[in-house]
């Protein structure tokens, strides 16, 4: 035991005599780490977003078949129907707690390329918090009811340009003053613009029509009887579903760019790989001589072996560190945007989690265990009488 | 021994080395002749843009609708040769998943708009006489196992049918291809005043037009004079060329080509440094035979060419091998996801630019080991054991 750990020390102290090519193969380990790291952190960081926004209380409805809320039309009959159905819950008042809301989309300049990008504009009353996770305005105020103000999502402002506080913009034909700024734990809600349903109805011709009903539920299981109603009503006949559920079904869109991630990842390894391997060769190439003088002295094939296997472990786990390393410094926390189900502006962040961190580094040691292996046998069987070679 | 056979021979000599470079090299061409694939075809919409064709959409916001009216008003303007418009639909077939990009339209101004569609003369008079027909792209005739003349059921997830329910019923009386192979045609399009007829809401509305110009220099005069006709209206537009819509949609999506190009940077700085440093090691190694060489009257120059040479022999095996298993991988992706790739090939330019790399690659590489082997002191080197 003593001779492996006295090889690996001689071995690990003599990487700077080969500093360059060692650098090569942890650099390109680094890269393939951080590659993968990329699609990782961003599809896990999408469907934190999608998956932060649903709740199991929440019913969301929408006109059958129409799958997003954008699509969507209900009726103010329909609404009052939703608000006398069983398993909706009330508030103190008694009064139901179901929030009718439109969404329509508008132009917003995205502050990362200055070009325009679809913002949801969502007309809500006064049930809209009740029907949503903790939303709390975090500067300014909420609008007032019947007048041109909005509240804009902390995202939107993050993202967006043009939508601070106490400024004034044109949304189509209309113009608005951002009054407050909201967030809603991360959820797709801060990627939205609020303001009242009614106002909207007007600027945007749509009578007293809505798209979505959100409706608390007494209780998660409350959900099947709202179900029932629901299908025995013939003027309703809508969609139903959890809001957990609805976007959840969303948060599987990133799931191509993880596939792709891996498919990446895994080609890269190979070409790392053989990085890896080729500076193995080398090493142990040039070191021919001082490993044939210790098999001379009496230390083992196995410490020779342990002491080329680690060499290549150690150069892979400094690539797999210094990729997730420059992955966390590039990618964490980053916000983007992209297009989501409705046809809008998602804002999410990346987030390198630890278990992202570690999948990273397994990579990098796997690289580093199979380019090692060869090389490795090699130096344990380096003949003796290599030590005479020149 | 000629030069070459000199370079060949230095190359294989230690064969296992050799073969890893290769591999490296390998890899980095696969993955650029996979992403700069994808990546010239998501940049596709701009580049295969027409020239003379502009775009006019409500100034709220692409998806909101303007009048049926404006479409006249616009035939009327200067500059214009022709004019038409197109709603969007919504449309899926069976199941919510399988979408289908369907667009109702004014079929003889739309074919005329876009001549890189290809449809056989006797299915377009097919098409443009029967009202309730409609055509569809290739990649979307293959998904579905559709064929001319049979009826398809659409429902749309925005829109309800008079008949009631949301499904219409549509003869196939085409399927359409495009001119280049990132030609898009993965939609259907059928006739808006069927379209139009059929809906209980949202009667006379159009979704946005599309405007060929006399000739690309008038774009912004014609784009201008489209604006001013609205302005102050309560659907104003924004009329932009093709080419800048196209931009500003996939922007939507986020700077994908950004992403894509630097993963291939990643790739190619990889096998910079492997192969650099391995060329750099492997002809200190050869120290002494280069001094041999000098002695027996090769010119440094001729010394900085033989490792140059091999290096950039190494690079371009290597490419020309990557570059080749992405052309097979392209193609077999590009076969077996057309319906949600369609246009996945790898074009000519995207093959030229990897061979440019390549030698980009060859010369860079080569050029610190070929320095150092063609300064080489040889009574230096000769001392050295």
């Amino acid at each position: 035991m003593d001779q492996v750990f006295a090889v690996i020390a001689l071995t690990l102290r003599t990487i700077p005599n080969r500093i360059w090519m060692s650098a090569a193969a942890v650099l390109s380990v680094a890269l393939v780490v951080g590659v993968l790291l990329f699609f990782l952190a961003m599809g896990d960081g999408f469907r934190r977003t999608l998956s932060g926004t649903g709740s199991d209380d929440i019913a969301m409805i929408l006109r059958s078949g129409a799958g997003a809320e954008l699509n969507s039309n209900i009726s103010r009959d329909q609404v009052r129907l939703v608000e006398e159905a069983p398993g909706v819950a009330r508030d103190a008042d008694g009064a139901p707690q179901v929030s009718a809301e439109l969404y329509v989309i508008v132009d917003g300049i995205k502050r990362a390329t200055l070009t325009e990008a679809n913002l949801p504009l969502r007309g809500v009353g006064p049930m809209a918090q009740a029907v949503r996770g903790p939303l709390t305005i975090t500067q300014g105020r909420m609008f007032e009811s019947g007048t041109n103000e909005i509240v804009v999502g902390a995202s939107v402002l993050r993202e967006f340009s043009g939508f601070d506080i106490d400024q004034e913009i044109r949304l189509g034909t209309a113009n608005w003053t951002v009054v407050g700024v909201f967030e809603s734990g991360g959820s797709v809600y801060e990627s939205e613009l609020w303001a009242d349903a009614t106002v909207i109805q007007n600027l945007y011709q749509r009578g007293t029509s809505f798209q979505s009903v959100r409706a608390r539920l007494t209780s998660p299981d409350a959900i099947g009887e709202l179900e029932a109603y629901n299908d025995a009503e013939p003027r309703l006949q809508l969609e139903v579903d959890s809001e957990k559920e609805f976007f959840a079904n969303q948060g599987g869109a990133m799931q191509p760019m993880i596939i792709v991630g891996w498919t990446l990842g895994i080609i890269m390894s190979i070409g790392a790989l053989a990085g890896a391997w080729n500076t193995m060769y080398s090493s142990v190439d040039s070191r021919t001589r001082e490993l044939a003088t210790l098999r001379a002295l009496g230390f083992s094939g196995l410490s020779a072996f342990m002491g080329a296997l680690t060499e290549s472990l150690f150069l892979a786990a400094v690539g797999g560190v210094l990729g997730a390393l420059g992955a966390y410094v590039l990618f964490d926390g980053l916000s983007a945007s992209t297009l989501g189900a409705s046809f809008t502006q998602v804002v999410f962040t990346f987030e390198l989690s630890p278990s992202l961190v570690l999948t990273g580094v397994v990579l990098a040691l796997i690289v580093g265990l199979f380019g090692g292996f060869f090389p490795a046998l090699r130096a344990a069987n380096t003949p003796l009488l290599a030590v005479h070679q020149g | 021994m000629t030069d070459f056979g000199l370079i060949r021979h230095n190359l294989f000599r230690k064969t296992l080395r050799t073969i890893l470079m290769l591999v490296a090299i390998m890899i980095a061409f696969l993955v650029y002749g996979l992403l700069g694939s994808f990546d010239k075809l998501w940049n596709s919409g701009e580049d295969l843009a027409a020239a003379d064709r502009l775009i006019t959409v409500n100034r709220i916001n692409f998806t909101v609708s303007m009048p049926y009216a404006y479409i006249n008003r616009v035939r009327a303007l200067e500059g214009v040769k022709n004019a038409t418009w197109a709603n969007w639909f919504g449309g899926y077939y069976q199941e919510g998943r399988n979408q289908i990009q369907t667009f109702a339209v004014d079929p003889e101004t739309y074919l005329e708009a876009y001549p890189e569609l290809l449809l056989p003369d006797d299915q377009r008079a097919d098409f443009l006489n029967d009202r309730s027909s409609i055509i569809v792209g290739e990649p979307i005739a293959n998904q579905f196992g559709w064929e001319l003349g049979q009826t398809i059921p659409l429902k749309s997830n925005i829109f309800s049918n008079v008949d009631g329910g949301d499904t219409w019923q549509f003869r196939i009386a085409g399927i359409f291809t495009g001119e280049e192979a990132q030609t898009q045609t993965n939609y259907a399009v059928f006739h808006w005043e069927n379209f139009n007829e059929s809906i209980t809401f949202g009667q006379d509305l159009i979704g946005w037009m599309i405007i060929n110009t006399t000739s690309p220099d008038v774009n912004d005069q014609v784009a201008t004079s489209v604006d001013e006709q609205f302005a102050n209206s309560s659907a104003e537009t924004e009329t932009s060329t093709e080419a800048a819509f196209s931009k500003a949609f996939i922007a939507q999506i986020g700077n994908i080509s950004l992403m894509v190009r630097s993963i291939m940077a990643a790739g190619f700085l990889t096998i910079l440094m492997i192969v650099g440093t391995t060329m750099v090691m492997t002809i200190r190694e050869r120290t002494k035979e280069i001094a041999v060489l000098k002695t027996i009257g090769f010119a440094p120059a001729r010394i900085f060419r033989l490792v140059v040479g091999e290096t950039l022999l190494l690079v371009v095996i290597g490419g020309v091998i990557g570059l080749g298993f992405s052309w097979l991988f392209v193609k077999g992706l590009g076969a077996s996801m057309e319906a949600f790739l369609p246009g996945y090939v790898m074009t000519w330019d995207v093959a030229l630019a990897a061979v440019a790399i390549m030698i980009g690659l060859g010369l860079v590489t080569g050029f610190f080991p070929a320095f150092n082997a063609m300064r080489t002191n040889i009574a230096e080197a000769m001392g050295k054991e």
